[in-house]
């Protein structure tokens, strides 16, 4: 199966069948949403399941859209889905799902003068976590989570961006949170943070569905068994890592010029070009990486049919 | 030591009902003595003892709640709502503060021009422009995080309406105080007000947090200044005789009608779309 065949609604590489691990807990058909005169959401159809799923694409390919109509921050135009057994279509489904969901959005406000546990309290009281004892002992269980109970104390202004960014999957994991929907959260960190937050996110998806938006595709090849890539509001691909990689198996070379006709070519540490797209012949191929796949199904429907 | 925790209030503290600010005393007062925690050891069995243990580790873990919420459970509000309460922006000193000079001035002029019409147009808007600051993406930072949230929107638009309205008609009344030459006529502005906050909130889960009081406050000056060609020097202006009052608390009733029956739609939709500009 190819891409050329995947209509917007209809299924794509992966969809569903090979590289699907266990049964889906979250299930979209055919969600769309328009802005004005932009479709944002066209025709987007998916399947997660248990672990962390990865959700890639450009800026302005409709991630957080999806992400805000999946955490039930906005209805879809058309289309359906069901989370955990909910059906969000419905105020009683929407209540049932939002019981049940932890959500990190890609710009997490804070109140500046809250403290760390101030905060996650907050979150925990809009969970409906209203019985002190037991929502102070959870708010204390989440910043243990995230390492973060020797800073609970501290203004959230004063902490640093990746503890921030911690504080507020600390408040997303309140509650135990059968779906976690999480925004961008590696964005503006550094190397070292990251890494920190990875650990966090792998733990987070032991047990439960994680689906997980970043430009990262680093994040996808160490954290995710699944990965889909949105443009332009519709799904390019969905399947394993491994899949997507396999994606440019024959479709990276190296040389010692950019190759004119490559689909992006760059100089490496080593010197030689690393292009990729349709090699000429006797081409020196390479092994490709996620980031070739992705390139490849970001060029088009057409690049990903030739794959 | 000056006091110890009653029989009673042990008792209580055992079985894990004793409510804030007690609970809070209770917990401060049994880290340091002694005697009570014996006293308390002897009161409870030792599964309660342990639940009460865990609670006081808990609570001591917890930082110190802002003077704000304290007040606010000292005058009997649930632990939980004060601090939903505490994250209104709105009720933030420096929001009050602003007010409050906004207020003063606003009374110094009337007493320099010796009419009060300048506060009369004046005073109903600033509970509307509160309430509709207090909820929603525009001034709430945590507004998306609220808007998926399990707590019916709904309520929390209420819990910080009753707050800031509150607020606002305080400082209202205080400034009403400060014009004692006008009789009833300094309070004319109450039933507008209710008025024209009700219409806003009811307006914004179509037209949005910003838009709807907007509109509301703007189509409230249109209806002053109308008001002020079609009346005679030294007369009082529609709004504020016998009839506008009673229209304005005709207007309030059906708005607050309408607010209710809609209430649903404030979890269904986000008023007005996000911060960044994306999903309306």
């Amino acid at each position: 199966m190819t891409t050329a065949s995947a209509s917007a609604s209809g299924p794509v590489p992966g969809h569903g069948g090979r590289g699907a691990s266990g049964p889906a807990t979250v299930t979209a058909t055919d969600l769309s949403l328009r802005f004005g005169g932009t479709r944002a959401l066209d025709g987007v159809s998916l399947r997660l399941s248990h672990g962390v799923t990865g959700l890639l694409g450009p800026n302005g390919a409709g991630k957080t859209t999806l992400l805000r109509v999946l955490a039930t921050a906005v209805p879809p135009d058309g289309g359906r889905f069901t989370a955990l057994g909910h059906d969000p279509g419905t105020p009683s489904g929407r209540l049932a799902l939002r019981r049940t969901l932890g959500y990190l959005p890609q710009n997490p406000g804070f109140h500046p003068d809250f403290t760390a546990f101030d905060f996650v309290d907050y979150v925990a009281i809009l969970k409906e976590l209203t019985d002190r004892t037991a929502r102070l002992g959870e708010v204390r269980r989440v910043l243990e989570a995230v390492d973060l109970s020797e800073v609970r104390g501290k203004r959230l202004k004063r902490l640093s961006g990746g503890m921030r960014q911690r504080v507020a999957l600390a408040a997303a994991l309140v509650g135990d949170p059968g779906f976690l929907v999480l925004d961008e959260p590696t964005v503006g960190l550094d190397p070292e943070q990251r890494m920190r937050f990875r650990e966090l996110i792998a733990q987070a998806g032991e047990g439960r569905t994680v689906l997980l938006s970043t430009h990262q595709t680093e994040d996808v090849a160490m954290l995710c068994h699944r990965v889909v890539v949105l443009a332009r509001g519709r799904v390019r691909f969905e399947g394993a890592p491994a899949e997507l990689t396999a994606r440019a198996a024959g479709r990276v070379w190296s040389s010692a010029e950019r190759d004119p006709n490559a689909l992006a070519g760059w100089r490496t540490g080593m010197g030689a070009f690393r292009n990729v797209g349709d090699p000429p012949k006797g081409a020196d191929l390479v092994e490709p990486t996620l980031e070739d796949g992705y390139l490849l199904v970001l060029d088009g429907d057409d690049a990903a049919v030739g794959a | 030591m000056t006091w110890h925790v009653s029989e009673d209030d042990l008792r209580l503290y055992a079985q894990g009902e004793l409510a804030p600010p007690l609970l809070w005393s209770a917990d401060a007062h049994l880290t340091g003595c002694a005697p009570c925690r014996a006293r308390l050891a002897e009161t409870a069995d030792p599964v309660a003892l342990d639940a009460a243990w865990e609670r006081l580790d808990a609570e001591l873990d917890a930082p110190r709640p802002s003077t704000v919420e304290r007040l606010l459970v000292r005058l009997g509000v649930a632990d939980h709502t004060a601090r939903l309460l505490a994250a209104t922006p709105v009720l933030r000193r420096s929001w009050l503060l602003s007010v409050l000079f906004l207020l003063v001035m606003t009374v110094l002029a009337v007493r320099m021009v010796g009419q009060p019409m300048l506060f009369l147009a004046l005073a109903p808007l600033l509970p509307l422009a509160g309430v509709a600051l207090s909820y929603g993406p525009s001034l709430d930072p945590t507004y998306e995080m609220a808007v998926v949230a399990p707590l019916h929107g709904f309520r929390l638009l209420m819990i910080r309406t009753v707050a800031v309205l509150t607020a606002g008609l305080v400082c209202n009344g205080a400034a009403t105080l400060a014009l004692p030459g006008y009789g009833l006529l300094a309070v004319a502005w109450l039933l507008p007000a209710l008025a024209l906050t009700g219409t806003g909130l009811a307006l914004s889960t179509r037209l949005g947090s910003v838009l709807a009081p907007s509109l509301v406050g703007g189509g409230w000056l249109a209806l002053l200044a109308v008001g002020e060609l079609q009346t005679r020097t030294h007369e009082t202006l529609a709004p504020f005789t016998a009839a506008g009052q009673a229209a304005a608390a005709g207007v309030a009733a059906v708005a607050a009608l309408l607010l209710y029956q809609g209430r649903d739609r404030f979890d269904a939709r986000p008023l007005g779309g996000f911060r960044d500009g994306g999903a309306v």
